[in-house]
């Protein structure tokens, strides 16, 4: 049962208990907090700007779904100390790892120019130019790599985390009607129209990348989270989501109230940041554009290096950055591509942007689903979790999780290949 | 059957159609079965896929066995039915390929892309792992694509192959076909190496190379990790084993890992340890770890002054292997107050009726318990001591901090960050 642990959890509060889910905080949350990122923010920028609150109901159940997957991945991590590419190498041989590992380089490489854009877009609406911002930036994520230890890029991060606290703000200087957004908040509002659905999706997808398995996997295992404290790692990850999703919710909040109730119509998160002046004020821009900026930063980090971890451990080749090219050539290339073509992507005048992002977006939508039952396939699988295999009960919801959030990606998918197939499907 | 002394490789015969005496497909090659040999493990059965079910066919049975086909007569054996939970056998398949495997050689793990096997008399052997790009491009299925996009580059595919010989399977399942020669040669690895590959392993796996190990080499791989993984090892271990690692370690090594256990876990394994060990960690976990009594060894040669040269030259070495630092010799009254110091050196050159008293030095550093760690590596720094005397607060010598340990522990924020540098993954 996945909530009788929390009351027993409960009855155990105390000085010692606390200090040692204290040591353990960190994974769930980081990795739920990278999940907004530029694409996740500019999502729920749209949604608030172009529905109102008609889609803050959504956030309770995408959760839901995010809690499901990403608590598997904290188990998994913690029983066997593997990464999840490992696992996936060791149980289903080569040729899927291969694949599966490709189609996530390549959709990984898409987050990574989309974060770019942000950050160059971020940083424009306090007068930097691109041309600066983003070479800069690069030189940062490659500093942070070369010089940074787990320890202390994830106190950094702990930090970044943080920052995300200015949507909050922002969300309260936008006044939007509090009892208005309570009421949206609990109470499902769903207009069939082709649009809406795809918006609806949208939210789901960005909040449940593949790349973030892997990671929640890999910084459990990193932190030598074993089974005997996984009570914690579990709470962890509930804490995390919650921070995460508060903070989606926060965005559509206060972009509703400041832009939807003007009838505005944008296009980025950057507009959504400009957008906000006139009614909460330059500082609500301010505070929106820096958390815009250190959310693309933040995963810009994350996204070369972690790919460049995952696909080596899979493909088991020499990882580390205390290596140098002549030792671990394909970890080293690997990252070292993510970054010059993300970058140079951003720089190019007129670079075919939307067409990166629309690919990733699509390889996205096809190895998401594949991850989820890879990693239904892993968890229920004896040999490798003994007696932490998937209860019936809890198998039920993440099997149900996955079939929909593939549904729903699929569906995104096949309109963003062909637009209107929403509306044909709906028949609105 | 005659087996030539050809090479080949696991992924050129899994899924390959078996057939019988008469050209008839029985189904694929889903596995093999592999069991110890004399020097090398042999090939003793195929296990072949019929539609849902899956048979074993003892090596006896087959007739024909290369990368053009696989015939097996069924009139001189029985297939016998496979029962995959069946743990009694290693199967290619599934225990080595893809599985992470420690290269003794190397000193690092590897991920098997594929097995290596030759005819060896009438037989076929597994001769070595291939860990290279090349094995990935064929069990890919792409290794001509991939050596002629190499080529294009005039570079080629790059071989790697690890013999069985420096190989050694980590997974308990594998136990059972432990080599004599790798268990001895994981042994014979450097402790440091040892242990920062321990610490690369998942916590089970990590589990069982150290019980795989005896408790001495144990003992010395755990005192080179990280305190905390080392803490972490020992506290999910049976404890009886546990404390006889510690036992096996020196009482300062064994004091920084038991400081970062639970107290009462800790106090446990002291239990269960020989009480003299025990008593001389105790002392020191009484100290704070940056001052010179959390860094001291509480073992070092203390001879009285009335000694004669030749007589201190038989103690310490009697005390050679068990002691840590055996060059300098501490020269201590009744009451355990120091007098002097002299070293090895002075011993050896000293006339053999000479007493400690006229050979010795007064002239001496000492520390304090509470002394600072950075104090204390000003002072080996200064005078250029290999170890200085610690002294307890009421004047008597309570150990020695070796210029080693001092070094470490001043270093270890840069070391600290240049291992974790090495070992951090996202």
């Amino acid at each position: 049962m996945p909530f009788r642990f929390l009351a027993t959890a409960w009855r155990k509060v105390n000085r010692r208990n606390l200090l040692l889910f204290l040591s353990i905080l960190g994974p769930g949350i980081i990795t739920a907090n990278v999940d907004n990122d530029a694409g996740g923010i500019t999502t729920y920028s749209l949604a608030g700007a172009n529905f109102g609150y008609s889609l803050l109901w959504m956030m309770g159940p995408t959760m839901a779904a995010l809690v499901v997957v990403q608590e598997m991945c904290s188990r998994m991590g913690a029983v066997t100390g593997k990464g999840l590419s490992d696992l996936i190498r060791e149980r289903f041989g080569v040729a899927v790892t291969f694949y599966v590992m490709i189609a996530l380089y390549l959709t990984n490489l898409g987050n990574t120019v989309s974060e770019f854009a942000g950050i160059a877009a971020s940083l424009e609406i306090f007068g930097v130019s691109r041309y600066v911002s983003v070479p800069l930036s690069s030189l940062v994520v490659w500093l942070l790599i070369v010089k940074g230890s787990y320890k202390i890029v994830e106190k950094v991060f702990l930090g970044a985390c943080l920052i995300y606290v200015a949507y909050p703000i922002a969300a309260f200087m936008s006044g939007p009607d509090w009892g208005v957004v309570l009421r949206a908040a609990v109470v499902p509002e769903i207009h069939w129209k082709g649009e809406y659905v795809t918006m609806m999706i949208a939210v789901v997808g960005t909040t449940i990348a593949p790349w973030m398995q892997f990671y929640q996997q890999a910084s459990v295992v990193e932190k030598g989270i074993t089974k005997e404290h996984y009570a914690f790692a579990r709470l962890d990850v509930i804490v995390g989501c919650a921070l995460a999703i508060a903070v989606a919710f926060f965005i559509v909040a206060s972009c509703a109230a400041a832009i939807h109730q003007q009838g505005l119509s944008i296009e980025t998160a950057a507009d959504a940041a400009q957008a906000l002046a006139p009614v909460a004020g330059p500082y609500a821009t301010t505070l929106f554009a820096l958390g815009l900026f250190n959310a693309s930063l933040f995963a810009a980090c994350v996204l070369p290096l972690s790919t460049a971890y995952y696909i080596c451990e899979g493909m088991g080749w020499e990882l580390g950055v205390d290596k140098d090219f002549t030792q671990a050539p394909q970890f080293f290339w690997l990252f070292t591509v993510s970054i010059i073509l993300s970058a140079v992507c951003i720089m190019i005048p007129g670079a075919p942007l939307l067409a990166i992002m629309y690919v990733s977006q699509v390889v996205n939508g096809a190895v998401l689903p594949a991850v989820l039952v890879l990693m239904l396939v892993i968890i229920n699988d004896r040999r490798i979790m003994g007696s932490f295999v998937n209860g019936p009960v809890f198998n039920a919801v993440a099997w149900f999780t996955v079939v929909v959030v593939t549904l729903l990606t699929l569906l995104m998918t096949a309109d963003i290949v062909s637009p209107g197939v929403m509306d044909r499907l709906i028949g609105g | 059957m005659s087996s030539s002394n050809a090479s080949y490789f696991a992924s050129n015969f899994l899924g390959k159609t078996v057939i019988d005496k008469a050209g008839k497909p029985l189904g694929t090659l889903h596995d093999l079965a592999m069991s110890k040999g004399e020097r090398l493990p042999h090939i003793s059965s195929l296990i072949v896929k019929q539609g849902k079910g899956m048979t074993s066919i003892p090596w006896a049975g087959v007739d024909l066995f290369n990368v053009f086909v696989i015939a097996v007569d069924l009139d001189r054996v029985d297939a016998e039915p496979y029962d995959p939970e069946e743990q009694g056998q290693i199967l290619v398949r599934r225990d080595i390929l893809d599985k992470q495997i420690v290269d003794v050689e190397g000193a690092r793990l590897v991920r098997v892309n594929d097995l290596k096997i030759e005819g060896c008399l009438d037989a076929l052997c597994v001769t070595a792992v291939d860990t290279g790009v090349r094995g990935l491009a064929r069990r890919l299925r792409q290794e001509r694509v991939w050596s002629f996009l190499t080529g294009l580059f005039h570079r080629q595919l790059p071989h790697k192959e690890i013999s069985w010989q420096f190989v050694q399977p980590i997974d308990d399942k594998m136990t059972t076909l432990a080599l004599t020669v790798t268990r001895d040669k994981l042994g014979d690895m450097h402790p440091a190496d040892l242990a920062e590959i321990i610490a690369q392993l998942p916590h089970e796996e990590a589990e069982k190379m150290l019980l795989s190990l005896n408790t001495e080499t144990a003992g010395e791989a755990l005192a080179e990790m990280e305190p905390e993984v080392g803490c972490r090892l020992l506290s999910r271990m049976e404890k009886e084993h546990a404390s006889d690692i510690l036992e096996e370690m020196a009482p300062d090594e064994a004091a920084d890992v038991l400081a970062d256990l639970p107290d009462d876990t800790a106090q446990e394994l002291l239990g269960l340890m020989d009480t003299e060990d025990a008593e001389k960690v105790q002392e020191l976990l009484e100290h704070e770890e940056d001052t010179a009594g959390g860094l001291m060894i509480n073992e070092f040669i203390a001879l009285p002054p009335s000694m004669s040269a030749e007589a201190a030259l038989g103690q310490v070495r009697a005390k050679a292997l068990d002691l840590e630092m055996i060059y300098y010799v501490y020269v201590l009254d009744d009451s355990g107050k120091l007098q002097g110091v002299t070293s090895l050196r002075e011993i050896l050159g000293a006339k053999p009726l000479e007493s400690l008293q006229q050979i010795m030095s007064e002239n001496f550093k000492t520390v304090n318990v509470d002394t600072p760690a950075d104090d204390v590596l000003e002072v080996v720094e200064k005078y250029g001591l290999w170890a200085v005397p610690v002294l307890d607060k009421d004047g008597t010598m309570a150990g020695v901090v070796t210029a080693d340990d001092v070094l470490t522990h001043s270093l270890r924020f840069a070391l600290r960050w240049k291992r974790f540098r090495a070992k951090r993954r996202f």
